[in-house]
């Protein structure tokens, strides 16, 4: 294709992309951000799941928060996601964890009340570093980082959730249970000591896959590196993994056989840490939270190769270190195409989430804050986990 | 350094002790009185004797304090000055009164080598003593810390050592090291100041001026708990917010001659004297135990966790507003953030104690110098940390370029290997968003370089601070020249960071010198 009839193209497509977002057409009603308030305390107004409604031009607004009934920790690790998205026929369920109480609440998005709630088992726990979730249509799975278990629930009628059972898992050198990402029969892990793991999940407990591996960016590099949260393209071929490091370090293997094999490493010093990443739906960007370097990136990736290539940083984020401290998880602003940016959660003692929008141009891209951004995030003394409703289709 | 990691720390390592009261430590000074220097002990006829018994307890407001109790003819004391001259001997006695019945949950192994002392497992409760700065051998009795353990209920344990005669004159110091528990005993208090006399001798500046000592420490509630912190001159409390403050006794236009050791946790103190808010001029005489090749005058003197300074200070006229100030200091994204309080408030009057420094005697002392020996290696080596969450790094590593980053453990081979004789250059490098503290046991480096530059003044240290990067361009550096020429050298020792909890964790290494 010629190039300017590529760049073409790809205008039409984001172009196309915005007008369906801001029709609400991928959602069928009202489309939110969600986000995990998380909240250590009582003093704020009570723990719970923060409705953002989403307008027609991206902007948020907070709609209502769910209270969950417990308390989160304020804080963890940052691949760790608190927040489960459920859209699946009928049913419209979020899910989050509360670390501190250890409840994984499920919330019906219609009415936004909370449809249930279950906990793990007595051993199970999470209370330095969060509980992370995954999930597909029919079961939940939470790591617990202090007691170093995957949690198994069946996900009920109604956003509830029964907790089935506990698997004890482990990094090569005892390394923490930290992101996780499910797609199909496959859950994949990343542990803190840089070591990654996948499991079979086909009947519902997972087991693993004997493939448990460091790292390539943790095994050859001098820097301090590892695998911190994950995503699966949609078609189970490739895993991506956002590296914990001093520069932008991302990680691919490929999955197409079942089982992980060993990671390409990409590296790129235009910002500090990679730790949270999330594909565009159409899986032409992967978007990348500058944990520390107070910026969002994205990368190029073809999702036929898995390769990756330099796309462009943003400038940093408004509010840094008066603020808010690091970035964390990321929510798209849009539902196909390119995803025309993505919101960011921004953690520190005045949260926010941050929108920061794309544009791109042929084999070029741009990043630039709304000038509405950051949104307000009062009910959260420490915003990490934030997500889509209705979710990313894959 | 975010102190959920300590927590963290304590969960991994030691679950939860209940700390239960054991040999009682001395009481320590009330707030707002008068700082006195610590209690000193001198050599008699070129020796020193002394036995020190480490004990614990807890205070009315819930701080642990270890305390190395030595029995005065008319008192108990805590962490006295040893005062020693080049060339004595060193006999100290350190019996370990510590006991904790969880301490059983809480263990390192120890070191696969030779032992000495007591062996057994590193615990909260082993203990050892290292006297930071000297340039005495690493051996067992004198300034062993990797195979050297102190359990409890033993008899004791005895160090006996030579002050080399071509010591430096100058503020050394002496505190615990037992790897995966330094922290906890130095937060408790365990620290006191080494004064090798004869500071005059070489710096005739300071002949006859009033000297004073002061130990600055630190101090959570828990360690590894998140909290505010509290530092204390001389063990008094500097930091009752809006409480009051240390008292410190200077005549009206008075010049003294202040010896400060920083034996904080972590704490990097920019520390001035302001008189009426304005930072005074005060004239520098040495660093680290070593005196300056020519004093020089700052405002500010910044000296890094286990750093010490020696400065002339001139207090103001009668009237005038004085405190003694540590500013803060941005320690990084992920480091701990230091703030800026007042240490003491100066009082004027006129009829102050003083406990004059000797007069010059005309000797001089002349040491090796570094400056220009034959370079035999060059070393690159750099701080690194892994961070994966909001509660703070999670590992800390130094690590010789090329080499795979990794932990210290007691049992490891030297990461670096050289012999007496050897002169060489090391460039360190911070790849972390922290600063750390380089140290390094037995010698002192001398800094030629920082961020690859030269510097004007090239000091001989044995501790310094190397600054976080800030996410762009190239990481902070500084290059140092380590001389192992002196035979005493010999051994193996180790390299860490000076926050004692990244020491702690593991940012350490050792380094082996052949005879």
């Amino acid at each position: 294709m010629k190039r300017w009839l590529h760049s073409l193209f790809i205008r039409a497509a984001t172009l196309i992309a915005g007008v369906l977002a801001v029709s609400g057409v991928a959602a069928g009603g009202t489309p939110y951000v969600v986000a995990n308030d998380d909240q250590s305390t009582g003093v704020f107004s009570g723990d719970g799941v923060s409705f953002y409604a989403v307008a027609g031009n991206g902007l948020l607004t907070l709609q209502k928060q769910v209270a969950m009934g417990g308390l989160g920790i304020g804080g963890g690790f940052f691949g760790a996601n608190r927040i489960g998205v459920l859209d699946s026929g009928k049913r419209g369920c979020v899910y989050a964890s509360e670390a501190a109480t250890g409840d994984i609440v499920g919330i019906v998005v219609s009415t936004l009340t909370v449809g249930g709630k279950a906990t793990g088992s007595d051993t199970d726990a999470g209370t330095s570093n969060g509980i992370g979730l995954a999930m597909n249509d029919q079961y939940l799975y939470a790591s617990f980082t202090d007691s170093n278990t995957i949690g198994t629930f069946s996900v009920q009628p109604g956003c509830d959730l029964a907790f089935l059972n506990d698997t004890a898992v482990a990094g090569l050198q005892g390394g923490t249970i930290n992101g996780m990402a499910v797609h199909g029969n496959l859950l994949i892990a990343t542990y803190t000591d840089g070591s990654i793991e996948s499991f079979d999940i086909t009947g519902g407990t997972p087991l693993s896959n004997g493939d448990k591996q460091y790292s390539t960016a943790t095994r050859n590099s001098q820097d301090a590196t590892y695998p911190n949260s994950i995503d699966i393209t949609s078609d189970g071929h490739f895993a991506i993994f956002g590296d914990t490091s001093t520069s932008i370090v991302v990680e691919v293997s490929d999955i197409s056989s079942g089982k992980l094999s060993k990671t390409v490493a990409y590296k790129y010093t235009a910002s500090i840490s990679s730790s949270n990443v999330m594909l565009s739906p159409d899986e032409t960007l992967l978007y990348v939270a500058n944990t520390q370097g107070d910026s969002v990136t994205a990368l190029f990736f073809d999702k036929t190769t898995g390769k990756l290539s330099r796309g462009c940083t943003s400038n940093p984020l408004r509010g840094v270190s008066t603020n808010w401290s690091y970035l964390a998880g990321l929510a798209l602003i849009s539902q196909t195409g390119a995803g025309g940016g993505v919101y960011v959660a921004e953690f520190g003692s005045t949260s926010g989430i941050a929108m920061v929008r794309l544009a791109v141009s042929g084999a070029t891209c741009s990043l630039h804050e709304a000038t509405a951004s950051p949104f307000a995030e009062p009910n959260s003394p420490g915003l990490l986990s934030i997500g889509n409703f209705p979710p990313r289709s894959f | 350094m975010h102190s959920v990691s300590r927590w963290l720390l304590a969960i991994a390592v030691c679950g939860f002790p209940f700390l239960r009261v054991a040999a009682q430590c001395p009481a320590r000074p009330s707030a707002g009185t008068v700082v006195a220097d610590p209690f000193s002990i001198s050599s008699q006829n070129g020796v020193l004797s002394a036995q020190f018994v480490l004990a614990r307890s807890v205070d009315g407001t819930g701080y642990t304090h270890y305390c190395y109790k030595y029995t005065a003819p008319s008192k108990v004391v805590e962490a006295p000055t040893l005062r020693l001259n080049p060339g004595d001997q060193l006999d100290l006695t350190v019996v370990n009164r510590i006991k904790d019945d969880d301490a059983t949950t809480m263990s390192m192994p120890a070191s696969a080598a030779t032992t000495c002392g007591d062996g057994g497992a590193m615990t909260l409760d082993s203990t050892n003593v290292h006297f930071h700065g000297m340039n005495v051998p690493p051996k067992c009795h004198q300034d062993d810390v990797i195979n050297t353990l102190i359990q409890p209920g033993t008899p004791g344990f005895k160090y006996n050592m030579k002050i080399p005669s071509t010591e430096r004159p100058g503020l050394y110091w002496y505190h615990p090291h037992v790897h995966g528990f330094t922290e906890f005993q130095v937060n408790g208090g365990a620290a006191g100041a080494l004064i090798v006399e004869g500071m005059e001798k070489v710096r005739p500046e300071v002949a006859g001026l009033t000297e004073r000592v002061f130990v600055i420490r630190q101090q959570y509630l828990v360690p590894w708990i998140p909290g505010p912190y509290q530092l204390t001159l001389n063990y008094q409390v500097a930091q009752a917010i809006g409480g009051a403050k240390p008292i410190i006794q200077m005549k009206p236009g008075e010049k003294q001659f202040w010896r400060v050791a920083n034996a904080t946790l972590q704490d990097f103190m920019p520390l001035e004297v302001l008189v009426n808010g304005t930072p005074q001029p005060l004239e520098l005489i040495a660093l680290d135990g070593y005196p300056l090749a020519q004093t020089r005058t700052q405002t500010t003197i910044l000296v890094p966790p286990a750093g010490r300074a020696e400065f002339i200070v001139q207090a103001p006229p009668s009237g005038a507003s004085a405190s003694f100030f540590t500013d803060a200091y941005s320690t990084g994204p992920t480091g701990n953030p230091d703030i800026q309080q007042t240490l003491a408030t100066i009082a004027l009057n006129k009829n102050a104690d003083s406990s004059q420094m000797p007069k010059a005697s005309g000797d001089e002392i002349r040491f090796p110098d570094p400056t220009d020996a034959a370079v035999t290696a060059e070393r690159n080596l750099f701080f690194s940390e892994e961070f994966g969450g909001t509660n703070g790094p999670i590992q800390f590593y130094i690590t010789v370029d090329g080499q795979k980053q990794k932990v210290f453990e007691p049992d490891e081979k030297p990461v670096i290997v050289t012999k007496v004789g050897a002169v060489e250059d090391w460039t360190v490098e911070n790849r972390a968003l922290e600063t750390h503290a380089f140290h390094i046991h037995q010698i002192h480096f001398q800094v030629l370089e920082v961020d690859g530059k030269p510097v004007t003044n090239k000091d001989l240290r044995d501790t310094i601070e190397i600054p976080f990067w800030e996410g762009k361009g190239p990481f902070h550096s500084v290059k140092v020249r380590m001389d192992f020429r002196d035979p005493t050298t010999a051994g193996t020792f180790v390299f860490h960071c000076h926050i004692l909890l990244h020491e702690d964790l593991g940012m350490m290494h050792k380094i082996e010198v052949d005879p």
